[in-house]
């Protein structure tokens, strides 16, 4: 416990990688923290013996070789604070994921110097990243992977950039803020049919059934569809079997209503609705989203689901109240 | 893919590390005995074999038994384990076990230590240039197993990580030198095991027929010497080792239990004392060598009362030390004693020995005249000089006088000694060194075990003692130009005969000499950097007021300054050439300010050269590919291939006129 109170209080004096104009950050001389690793503790204690050994039978060659290699223990501090030294990382993206699963947070990692950098890796607390070389003048992409667990906007924690480059003797790390968030969608809930009404919404030229225009999504085969219009070409690819629907205003528009899933809690509410808008768009059917005081009308495509998702990713529960 | 640096070894680092400790283990093939060696052998065939075939890989109790294997081999060969021999050969079994075992790289780091801890107890049994060469070699390629493993992406030649090694070893040795100048010597060993007879040619203190025959076989360097004024001419270089009073008959000694003493001795020097320097390498001996008489003891030694140099502790390290001599000398009344005891006599003399004597006892006034007729015996009966006698078996001296006549200079010189006494002239023999050969290069005369001699002083009553070389006698050769041996060393390649005169010859002398004297410096500066060194060192340069803890501040304050230059300048590395870049870009930007187009402040180039092209349509061309260029060196996420050069020469080119 006195440990975790230390451990924040000496957080007050972290120095963090410098902020640059263009939203990444650059590894500064004074920003880079260095420790000996496992490997360089036990090669000191070899030198110590093996000093020892050469005072004992005074052998001064031994002495001029344990002291070249002391002297390579100690430059190999510089040398792994100099492979960290000006690399700069940018923030590169990240692919908005449902909850629950693995987010991708992609930097990228410059080394805009001639002196090649070697064995680059990232840290996020425990994830552990990949690790890269990077040569003169070039640059890395690196995949951070992040669990979620809920939906949200998730920002990039303080990521760790580090290295035992060259000789894996000493760990040299920089902590990293980076402005980089992926959106989290809610955990699509398990299968099942939206309630839906069917609409009515009556147009100038009047009321003009089902099928008279051109096709605008797939529904639920029901008894008495025209085998005609089954899409057998979902049914291959076994997404079960759908009604092609042909425009008209009659035509089987989703409707997908916070307020028509009473029965559950508001989470399980926006599952629920993820769910549907995904059962939506693999049937290439239109959706409308209504939440609360916010409504995103009919519509279908990537976009169209890209919002709606964010919308449920975004929506705050306490709005749910409100009239 | 998921690139990490914690994925299996690659077998190409595998086949390395096995190489790179087995040319660390090689050179103790040679301290190590045959079935140890044995042993070693077949781990590291069984460690190449199971790379290529991995079925061959043993299992965690194979590798138990091959350790306890190695373990029962050491101890029933050495009675122990620890120790420098033992403990050698235990490390180095340990090492090939830990490399036939390596899964991780963690495994590798282990490996790469152990190693480095053979590579410097190889320095208890070999302390030569190459064999401290060979060592670094070895040492610098496993240091770069260490920067293989710490990257990704493994190097494309292993020159590319040796050579970021050496970068770094270099940086290093700043350090390394300075904590080996000062690092406080300690004189005598924490704790004494016993070491390994290693064979140290030189005399011992007991002369047998033959004794000195066997050492003359030896090319090996005794000892060197640098005169501080013009060296003696050879006849008096005669190197004093120790003296030999005391006789059974068959070999000569100095009975230890009368020890002739360290009262001092005045001596009266008729020539000027001649100084010198000498660079005595280890024979394990108390004595030390010295230009024929010495009249004072460097550090640490004594003399004694009849002219040895006698140290401490045995030189077992190099060892440099000064000495002053008079080659013309008188010393002083010989106490009743010693007299005695230089005119004792054993039972192996004869009566063709006595007839001999007294024969030039009746045509001698005094014993100067004897000592003459004695010489003159040698000089004028069939005596020869060889280096391969027959053998004496009874009674050497008189069968060597009398039947043989064939001997080395140990036979004339205890058979001269012996006869002398017969005369009632006090005798003792001396043994040493006589010669040398003067290095060109270096000033210095090398002595070398071939060079070892022994010759008498005897006892007259006006002018002391008085060195007599009867093998000068019978080879004045020997004494004026030492013998050069055509063979080498038992064991060792076949020497050059070296004829000085030719072309060739002189060319090969000249690179004998360069190689004698680097191990020199070698010797005198590395192997033998001691205590006294240091304090010398100190003192010149006006230190010694300190206490340790200052010294352990000046230190630590010297390697802070010198990992500070290695730091500044790694860091300045690598933006060199980014500011090369925009130190040639701002070249062509002040180009175009004198036409008048000066780069505004927020100007990026891209815009500065659209502007710029506007303003000048006739170098639009010029000003874009230069500006292209400059971006893309610059600013480009991928390095590309068009380097530094080719912008400069577009710059360097680009020279607008005023329209």
């Amino acid at each position: 416990m006195a440990s975790l109170t230390l451990r924040r209080w000496l957080g007050n004096f972290r120095r963090y990688a410098k902020s640059d104009a263009k939203g990444g950050v650059r590894v500064m001389p004074r920003s880079i923290y260095i420790l000996p690793t496992r490997q360089g503790l036990l090669l000191a204690v070899m030198l110590i013996l093996m000093l020892v050994g050469s005072i004992n039978y005074g052998s001064n060659l031994g002495y001029l070789m344990t002291f070249l290699l002391g002297g390579i223990w100690l430059n190999a501090i510089l040398h792994t604070w100099r492979n960290l030294l000006g690399l700069t990382i940018s923030p590169e993206g990240a692919a908005s994921v449902f909850a629950g699963q693995t987010a991708d947070f992609n930097l990228r990692v410059s080394n805009a110097s001639t002196l090649d950098h070697f064995g680059i890796s990232l840290k996020c607390k425990k994830q552990v990243g990949e690790s890269v070389d990077i040569p003169a003048n070039e640059e890395a992409l690196l995949h951070l992977p992040i669990k979620t667990k809920r939906r949200g906007e998730l920002a990039l924690p303080e990521i760790i950039l580090n290295t035992t480059y060259p000789l894996g003797l000493f760990y040299a790390w920089t902590y990293a803020r980076l402005d980089l968030s992926c959106l989290v969608y809610p955990k699509p809930a398990s299968r099942g049919e939206p309630p839906s009404l069917p609409v009515y919404s009556p147009s100038d030229a009047g009321d003009r059934g089902v099928g008279a225009d051109d096709f605008i999504g797939l529904r639920n085969f029901r008894p008495g569809d025209s085998p005609r219009h089954i899409d057998w070409k979902a049914h291959a690819r076994e997404r079960g079997l759908l009604s092609k629907q042909f425009g008209g205003d009659r035509t089987e528009q989703v409707k997908l209503d916070w307020d028509l899933l009473t029965e559950q809690a508001p989470e399980q509410r926006l599952s629920q609705l993820c769910r549907f808008i995904l059962q939506a768009e693999e049937r290439e059917q239109s959706y409308s989203l209504r939440l609360p005081g916010q409504m995103i009308s009919d519509g279908t495509g990537l976009i169209h689901r890209q919002n709606c998702l964010s919308l449920l990713a975004k929506f705050e529960v306490g709005d749910a109240t409100l009239p | 893919m998921q690139h990490s640096l914690e994925q299996t070894l690659t077998f190409r680092l595998m086949l390395l590390l096995s190489l790179f400790t087995g040319l660390a283990i090689l050179p103790h093939g040679m301290n190590l005995s045959l079935p140890i060696n044995l042993y070693l052998i077949a781990l590291f065939g069984w460690r190449l074999s199971s790379l290529y075939l991995p079925n061959l890989q043993p299992g965690r109790w194979l590798l138990l038994l091959a350790t306890f294997g190695a373990i029962f081999l050491v101890y029933s060969h050495y009675q122990t384990l620890i120790g420098r021999d033992a403990g050698v050969a235990l490390l180095v079994n340990m090492l090939l076990l830990k490399v036939i075992e390596v899964k991780k790289r963690r495994d590798i780091y282990v490996s790469v230590f152990i190693s480095y801890f053979v590579v410097t107890t190889q320095f208890l049994f070999s302390q030569s240039i190459a064999m401290a060469l060979y060592l670094l070699m070895v040492v610098i390629c496993l240091t770069a197993l260490l920067l293989e493993i710490n990257r990704v992406k493994p190097s494309s030649h292993i020159h590319e990580p040796i050579l970021k090694t050496l970068i770094i070893g270099i940086q290093a040795l700043p350090i390394a030198l300075i904590l080996f100048v000062i690092f406080p010597r300690i004189t005598q060993p924490l704790w004494n095991f016993t070491t390994g007879s290693s064979a140290i040619t030189g005399f011992s203190d007991r002369v047998t027929p033959g004794a000195i025959s066997q050492l003359i076989e030896s090319s090996e360097v005794a000892f060197r010497v640098q005169f501080k004024q013009p060296p003696p001419p050879t006849e008096q270089r005669y190197w004093r080792g120790l003296v030999l009073w005391d006789t059974d008959g068959y070999s000569w000694y100095t009975d230890r239990s009368q020890p002739v003493g360290y009262d001092s001795v005045e001596l009266t020097q008729i020539s000027d004392p001649i100084v010198y320097q000498v660079f005595l390498e280890p024979h394990n001996k108390h004595w030390l060598y010295s230009l024929d008489l010495p009249i004072a003891a460097p550090a640490n030694s004594r003399l004694s009362r009849d002219f040895q140099l006698i140290k401490k502790q045995p030189v077992t390290q190099p060892l440099l030390y000064n000495g002053r001599s008079a080659t013309h000398y008188r010393t002083p009344q010989l106490p009743p004693i010693l007299r005695r005891r230089a005119l004792q006599l054993n039972d192996n003399v004869t009566q063709r020995q006595r007839d001999l004597v007294s024969q030039w006892q009746a045509r001698s006034l005094n014993d100067q005249q004897i000592v003459n007729e004695a010489l003159r015996y040698f000089n004028t009966q069939p005596f020869v000089y060889t280096l391969t006698p027959p053998r004496y078996i009874n009674n050497a001296i008189d069968e060597f006088l009398f039947e043989g006549r064939e001997g080395f200079c140990e036979h004339y010189a205890t058979s001269f000694t012996q006869l002398m006494r017969i005369a009632a002239i006090p005798a003792r023999l001396v043994l040493g060194y006589q010669g040398g050969e003067y290095n060109t290069l270096g000033d210095y005369f090398i002595v070398r075990q071939y060079d070892a001699h022994a010759w008498s002083e005897v006892w007259l009553e006006d002018r002391g003692w008085v060195r007599v070389d009867p093998t000068a006698a019978v080879a004045p050769e020997r004494v004026n130009y030492p013998i050069r041996l055509n063979f080498g060393e038992e064991g060792s390649p076949a020497l050059f005969n070296i004829d000085s005169s030719g072309f060739v010859g002189s060319i090969v002398q000249q690179f004998a000499y360069a190689f004698d004297s680097a191990n020199v410096q070698w010797e005198r500066w590395i192997i033998g950097y001691s205590r006294e060194h240091q304090f010398n060192l100190m003192r010149s340069f006006g230190f010694n007021i300190f206490t340790t803890t200052q010294w352990g501040l000046i230190t630590i304050g010297m390697i802070a300054v010198s990992l500070l230059f290695v730091g500044l300048h790694i860091t300045w590395q690598g933006k060199q050439q980014q500011t090369r870049v925009k130190r040639t870009y701002d070249r062509f930007c002040r180009r175009l300010s004198r036409l008048g187009i000066s780069r505004r402040p927020y100007e990026g180039p891209l815009d500065f050269a659209r502007r710029a092209s506007r303003r000048r349509p006739d170098l639009a061309e010029q000003i874009m590919r230069i500006s292209d260029h400059y971006i893309q060196l610059r600013y480009a996420a991928r390095s590309t291939d068009m380097a530094y050069p080719l912008f400069a020469r577009q710059v360097r080119k680009f020279r607008p006129r005023r329209r």
